[in-house]
């Protein structure tokens, strides 16, 4: 496997506030990931560092084996920084000619790679305006297409849905979606579904320390879960019956209308059919079953 | 090799977004109108009139007897007195007008984070010289500009133009262009450090009046160390104010080792500085 991303005991301070402790991790080639945690965790901080904005107090950084913010990963790596604002003064088309310029591109290479990372964002229209007259949703989206020009293979983004209108954060959703495999991503966001969907790592900070670092897939050949979603709010009687099915390990709400069931799949392989049966038989509605659990109850609710 | 040529080429690209930052930007147009308002009360209140009146014989004779002692009648050598005129205005306010219109070399970009999308594509070197660059061209344009207007007056008042007057304007070009380089400079190291423009100006200037301050009451006590006061930005000035023709060049070596200094200076802050 090659790693992309290698921190080792990286620490940060700022004044007498520790905001990263010891971190340590590795992704992967073609990896998603998720970066998680509270407020003031440290993953802007995080972010900062691997992208160059920031040094380390100590610790080591590196991305494709260059220590972070080396020039050789100008082009290779990109990102949505946090808060970036496009010069007012410019036009986007002329900002992202100029930021295709910066990555060796030609003049009219640039032009038409703006053309085209504008079309990924749906912002065509938008190449001849300047930043101050698009909306900020549409300002995010102009960001966020900047670092696909050219071909990175590393895009850092910091919350990339945030402040978009639904329809558009699905749109930049599903080009997370298309473009990952040829390019690796690591995603910070509050918006945990949203990473549930798109990652298949987590980085879970906590008081800049590392609390888990885990591939989304947790489940064994001893274990696994199912999520059941109901309609109606019985669920004591429901869980009552769902305990008696072989096979079952362990059942707690994890939330209104909502069950988490662990199960042996050797004991029982078609538990989630026997589920479903003493559903129908018992005439209870349910609206969802999911296998796994949650990536928030994962994080948040370990069963 | 292949990292300086791509230093280069990044400081080539921002000193063109720099130029079209001035012809093709509102602000940088308000810059130009501004430039030309300034130039033009210059020329018509206090270069013209002046211009006249240095060509009279009396006020030369006159001007010889009082400042002949300190060289300045050297100025009558100038092929046109507009351009005599023109020498010593720009000498005294183009550094001071360079500190405000080099402040921002870099400030708007630190406080909107737009550094942060630069720096993920060229090295912080290159952002520094590029600005730099770039702002040196764009003073160019404005020192070119306004010495297009004198040239044209003096030739309007000589009945042509000579070719003394074009060399003299070169000189005059040149050597306005190596006082302002360790002033733009100086506003890099500023522009690097603090994230409003209006600061940056503000310590430029305390900063120039402390150290001239403490480096004076220094030589007051020590006066062996009264060649220190000559390292400071713009002092070969007062030297060049009583010179004319390319002979001025030799007081150039001193404003390029500044320069490269404030940069190396800014170059550092900008690299240890977080984005």
């Amino acid at each position: 496997m090659n790693a992309i991303i290698q921190c080792q005991q990286l620490a940060k301070r700022f004044g007498s506030k520790t905001v990263l402790q010891q971190l340590s991790f590795e992704l992967q080639q073609g990896d998603v990931a998720a970066l998680i945690g509270p407020n003031g965790a440290g993953k802007t901080t995080l972010f900062s560092i691997l992208c160059g904005y920031l040094r380390p107090d100590s610790g080591n950084a590196s991305i494709f084996g260059h220590k972070a913010g080396s020039s050789a990963l100008f082009g290779k790596v990109a990102a949505l920084p946090q808060d970036a604002q496009f010069d007012p003064a410019f036009s986007i088309g002329e900002q992202l000619d100029f930021y295709g310029r910066l990555q060796g591109l030609s003049s009219k290479a640039a032009r038409e790679e703006s053309k085209r990372v504008l079309a990924l964002v749906d912002l065509t229209e938008q190449l001849q305006h300047k930043a101050g007259a698009l909306s900020h949703g549409m300002r995010k989206r102009a960001a966020i297409a900047q670092a696909f020009i050219g071909t990175p293979r590393l895009v850092l983004l910091d919350e990339p849905t945030a402040g978009l209108d639904p329809v558009n954060a699905l749109h930049i959703r599903q080009l997370i979606s298309r473009l990952s495999g040829e390019v690796s991503f690591m995603i910070s966001s509050h918006n945990i579904f949203e990473l549930e969907q798109l990652c298949n790592k987590v980085l879970y900070l906590e008081n800049g320390q590392l609390k888990q670092h885990s591939s989304s897939d947790t489940t064994t050949q001893q274990l696994q879960y199912l999520t059941l979603q109901l309609e109606q709010d019985n669920s004591e009687a429901i869980s009552a019956a769902l305990r008696q099915l072989p096979g079952l390990i362990d059942l707690h709400c994890a939330q209104r209308r909502e069950l988490v069931l662990s199960y042996n799949p050797q004991h029982n392989a078609d538990f989630d059919l026997a589920v479903l049966q003493c559903l129908a038989a018992n005439g209870w509605r349910y609206r969802n079953l999911t296998k796994g659990q949650t990536l928030e109850q994962k994080l948040f609710n370990p069963a | 090799m292949a990292l300086f040529i791509t230093t280069l080429q990044h400081c080539g690209l921002y000193a063109g977004f720099e130029l079209r930052r001035l012809w093709l930007t509102r602000r940088g147009l308000m810059t130009l109108a501004a430039t030309a308002v300034l130039w033009f009360f210059l020329l018509r209140y206090a270069i013209a009139p002046a211009s006249d009146l240095i060509a009279s014989e009396g006020f030369q004779q006159m001007f010889r007897d009082a400042f002949g002692a300190f060289g300045l009648s050297q100025l009558f050598a100038w092929p046109a007195p507009e351009l005599a005129i023109y020498w010593i205005l720009s000498l005294m306010l183009l550094p001071l007008l360079c500190l405000f219109f080099t402040a921002n070399q870099l400030c708007s970009d630190l406080q909107r984070g737009t550094l942060r999308l630069l720096a993920l594509r060229s090295s912080r070197l290159s952002i520094v010289l590029g600005r730099f660059s770039g702002q040196m061209l764009v003073q160019s344009c404005l020192i070119l500009l306004s010495l297009v207007a004198t040239l044209s007056l003096a030739a309007w008042r000589e009945g042509g133009l000579t070719l003394a007057m074009l060399n003299a304007a070169a000189v005059i070009a040149v050597n306005l262009l190596l006082v302002l380089l360790p002033f733009t400079a100086l506003m890099s190291c500023f522009s690097a450090m603090v994230r409003s423009s209006r600061l940056a100006v503000s310590l430029a200037i305390v900063s120039l009046g402390l150290v001239f301050v403490l480096l004076s009451s220094f030589v007051f006590y020590f006066p062996d160390f009264l060649f220190l006061l000559g390292y400071m930005p713009g002092t070969q000035v007062m030297q060049l104010l009583p010179m004319q023709g390319w002979q001025t060049l030799q007081y150039a070596l001193l404003p390029l080792l500044q320069t490269l200094v404030l940069l190396s200076g800014a170059t550092l802050l900008l690299t240890r500085k977080a984005l």
